[in-house]
């Protein structure tokens, strides 16, 4: 099982360049995809979900272009987008129960799948009810209900804790956990807490390229024993972001603590920290920035 | 107006937004087209026979005309967006939260909504410049015989549908296709009002203000002219009546100020509107049930746990069943009966009455009726079914949900289709069954050709355009002049007789042929992604 992105790139109208020569190979396990906004995650998610094609370079799948056989991936892909809608008059029940059929599940799997599913994302007592009175946080979990309901072997999930409150976005992370065994788990997201609970490979993209890629602690190798905790009044806050990137900040009534990022302490009485991942991706983002304005100016 | 600058930043904003979009040309070249019909003679204001020779005067007259009437019916869809729009986008969430007023929000919306229909009213007075010197029939300009028309003829219409725009989308249960559907016939009413209370001031369209004018003036200057008045498309030859140089309305200040008059109507139409008007409150805008739904579905807040602590907790112990191997080559029935349920879901109990009346009207009264008026009505009636062919997946954001799924073209296109035509069938089918058993087989046939064109209409129409509107509008006003009017040839449901019934049955296969298949085309198109 295989998915291969292939110098991919999508230029929009107006010449907007979303994604410039992106090249990853994604095997089973989860792949956590990180990136700032407008980074061009969404646009990779809609390329490898089939709704948009590339402008140049393809994706193929387990050695079939799925620009010429879309639907060879379309009949094993599940997909949670960003943003989607519903059919408001629809229960949940009869909305799944609509795409199943539209996935083409025989009546006894969808019936069985729906109920277990419903089940799964804690719908289960409001499953009769009409999705135009669902909350926000409500309806996303239908949205991971429906990508689910094919027993996809790629799934595709677009900032699928957006709007869940921390119970349920606890329980999506663990049942993502499990769901990549024998597949994969394609994870888009801005929050690198969620990446880090469940993702077994990491990919940084920014300005539609690919930063880097590799496992968490590939990521943290790279800044480890680059990571202090410096405590300074609020005053000279200011003047430390200045001076150094400054990843994380509390204040406490001895003054700012404040997470720092440099190869050496900032000031001698520096604390070293466990590196986290939103450590090293801040890192990777900031040398990646640096080195394209340095290619720029030459 | 409490804020006059909010009101007209409003207005602005909102025509920008709706003049840089690509619909926005279609919107004007519908105006050129327009001007091109008055001039070429397609559109004419005739006098019976005859018209007048091309004066400024009656150009201006004709071709304003041609601007309050047709210009108001489709205008009115053109601009029936303004607060649907700020609904869609969550930019009315926004402005809800401001210190807007609802007068002001609504007037902001008018403006920009008149400017639009303005723009289109412009271009036409340009095209009746053009008219005038292209024609050459009378080389005499006036500037106040060509252009006042379009000043106390046009003005006040575009304002008054402006109005009603916004007014239909202030209130709930005219915001959707009931509102698209129920302006056709709210708009013939408008311009047959002045016929129906032979009242001169009940004019909206000012047909009957250029009628009081043109027609005593035709009387002295047409042999033998009786008193025939009408702004149609032309179906016979025109004569000018080269005698005849009209020189226009006399524009006195009891007609000018019955024209200001619906200024001002749709001045008092925005102020109602506002009353109704939401302000983007969902809870205003739901339907009770939903209310309900939402009320006991929304938990009450609870703090939220620290992730740490409840990491280890939570746990999905639910099995997931792997699929069989054999799970996923269900059949089409299944799509279709899911396509149907979509199609049917979400009315009120009555209209299902309603529908299952018609249908056992259509079984019990005589044969003639039975395909003719009721069978006319009950296809009608699931309109707003219809009208979501296509658009579904646009205007409820499922499209990406849909089109990544697999055979989309070769299932689901085609289910939704039929979903489409089951309606027609099942909603005329007391129509059918009385044809068949009088063993009118022709009768059948012409039946089968309307209810399979109805649903590819609605389908063409909604794949291309992406909005449910262009149908809800064409459909009422085809449906109008055809089964209700029973014009051969524009009635689809076949019982308008006459020598060439059986060759406008094939038309209507062979259309509703064609439409399939540029929906199908537009379709894989949009599952291409390009």
């Amino acid at each position: 099982m295989k998915l291969e992105i292939q110098n991919v790139s999508k230029t929009y109208r107006g010449n907007v360049e979303a994604l410039r020569g992106f090249r990853l190979e994604v095997g089973p396990g989860v792949l956590g995809l990180l990136g700032p906004n407008g980074a061009g995650k969404s646009t990779l998610m809609r390329i490898l979900a089939t709704v948009t094609q590339p402008t140049a370079g393809r994706v193929v799948w387990n050695g079939t272009d799925i620009k010429r056989d879309p639907d060879s991936l379309r009949a094993v892909l599940g997909y949670l987008p960003q943003d989607f809608g519903i059919y408001p008059n629809l229960t949940a029940v009869e909305f799944l129960g609509y795409l199943a059929a539209v996935k083409g599940l025989d009546a006894a799997s969808a019936g069985k799948r729906i109920g277990e599913l419903l089940e799964l994302v804690n719908l289960t007592d409001a499953a009769r009810r009409p999705l135009g009175g669902f909350s926000g946080g409500m309806r996303q979990r239908v949205g991971i209900a429906q990508a689910l309901l094919n027993d996809p072997q790629l799934l595709i999930v677009d900032e699928p804790t957006a709007g869940l409150d921390p119970e349920e976005r606890v329980r999506f992370r663990n049942l993502l956990s499990e769901l990549a065994g024998e597949r994969i788990v394609i994870l888009s997201t801005h929050i690198v807490s969620d990446v880090e609970a469940v993702a077994t490979d990491i990919a940084l993209i920014a300005y539609g390229q690919l930063v880097a890629h590799g496992a968490p602690e590939a990521l943290l190798a790279g800044v480890t024993g680059k990571v202090w905790e410096v405590v300074v009044p609020s005053a000279e806050l200011a003047e430390l972001r200045n001076a150094h990137r400054v990843s994380n900040t509390a204040h406490r009534s001895d003054g700012v603590h404040a997470r720092v990022v440099a190869d050496v302490a900032p000031r001698p009485d520096a604390r070293a920290l466990e590196p986290s991942l939103e450590d090293a991706y801040l890192a990777t983002l900031a040398a990646h920035r640096q080195r394209a304005a340095a290619e720029a100016t030459a | 107006m409490k804020s006059p600058r909010a009101v007209y930043a409003l207005a602005r904003a909102d025509f920008l937004e709706r003049v840089r979009r690509y619909s926005y040309l279609v919107t004007l070249l519908f105006a050129v087209y327009l001007g091109y019909a008055a001039g070429t003679g397609q559109i004419s204001l005739r006098l019976g026979d005859y018209r007048g020779v091309y004066t400024s005067a009656w150009i201006g007259a004709m071709v304003s005309l041609v601007a309050t009437t047709f210009l108001s019916l489709v205008g009115f869809y053109i601009v029936k967006n303004a607060i649907d729009r700020d609904r869609r986008t969550g930019v009315g969430e926004i402005l809800a939260t401001t210190p807007l007023s609802r007068i002001s929000y609504l007037l902001g919306k008018f403006f920009s909504n008149l400017a639009v229909l303005m723009s289109m009213v412009a271009v036409l007075a340009v095209a009746a410049v053009a008219i005038q010197i292209f024609a050459a029939e009378d080389r005499a300009f006036h500037a106040g015989g060509l252009l006042l028309p379009f000043l106390f003829l046009t003005t006040p219409a575009m304002a008054l549908t402006a109005a009603l725009a916004l007014g239909f989308e202030a209130l709930r249960f005219l915001r959707g296709g009931l509102g698209n559907v129920l302006w056709f016939f709210l708009w013939t009413f408008g311009i047959a009002l002045p016929g129906i209370t032979g009242l001169a001031a009940l004019d909206p369209s000012g047909l009957w203000t250029v009628y009081q004018s043109m027609v005593p003036a035709a009387r002295a200057g047409i042999p033998g002219y009786v008193d025939s008045f009408s702004l149609t498309i032309a179906d016979k030859t025109v004569r000018v009546a080269t005698g005849f140089h009209w020189t226009g309305v006399d524009w006195t200040p009891g007609i000018v100020l019955a024209r200001l008059a619906w200024v001002g109507a749709a001045w008092v139409l925005v102020l109602c509107g506002a009353w109704f008007f939401d302000r983007f409150d969902p809870a205003k805008s739901r339907r009770k049930v939903d209310v309900g739904a939402r009320g006991e579905s929304t938990a009450a807040p609870v703090a939220a746990p620290d992730l740490r602590d409840v990491q280890g907790h939570i746990t999905t112990s639910v099995h997931l069943t792997p699929l069989a191997a054999g799970a996923r080559h269900s059949g089409f029935w299944r799509l279709l009966a899911a396509e149907l349920r979509l199609a049917l879901k979400g009315y009120r109990w009555w209209w299902y009455a309603v529908a299952a009346g018609l249908l056992t009207a259509q079984l019990a009264a005589p044969l003639e009726v039975s395909h003719g008026p009721l069978l006319a009505v009950a296809w009608l009636w699931p309109a707003l079914s219809w009208s979501a062919l296509g658009t579904r997946e646009t205007h409820f954001g499922t499209g990406q949900l849909l089109f990544s799924c697999a055979r989309i073209l070769p299932r689901q296109f085609p289910a939704a289709w039929m979903a489409g035509v089951l309606v027609a069938a099942g909603t005329g089918l007391g129509a059918a069954i009385r044809l068949a058993l009088a063993g009118q087989s022709a009768g059948l046939l012409a039946w089968a050709a309307g209810a399979l064109f109805i649903p590819s209409l609605a389908l063409a129409l909604g794949v291309w355009s992406g909005t449910s509107k262009f149908f809800e509008g064409l459909y009422t006003a085809l449906w109008y002049i055809g089964p209700l009017h029973r014009v051969p040839g524009l009635d689809f449901t076949g019982s308008a007789d006459g020598p060439q019934a059986g060759r406008y049955t094939l038309m209507y296969f062979a259309v509703a042929a064609i439409l399939v298949a540029t929906a199908f085309l537009r379709r894989a198109r949009q599952l291409r992604g390009t």
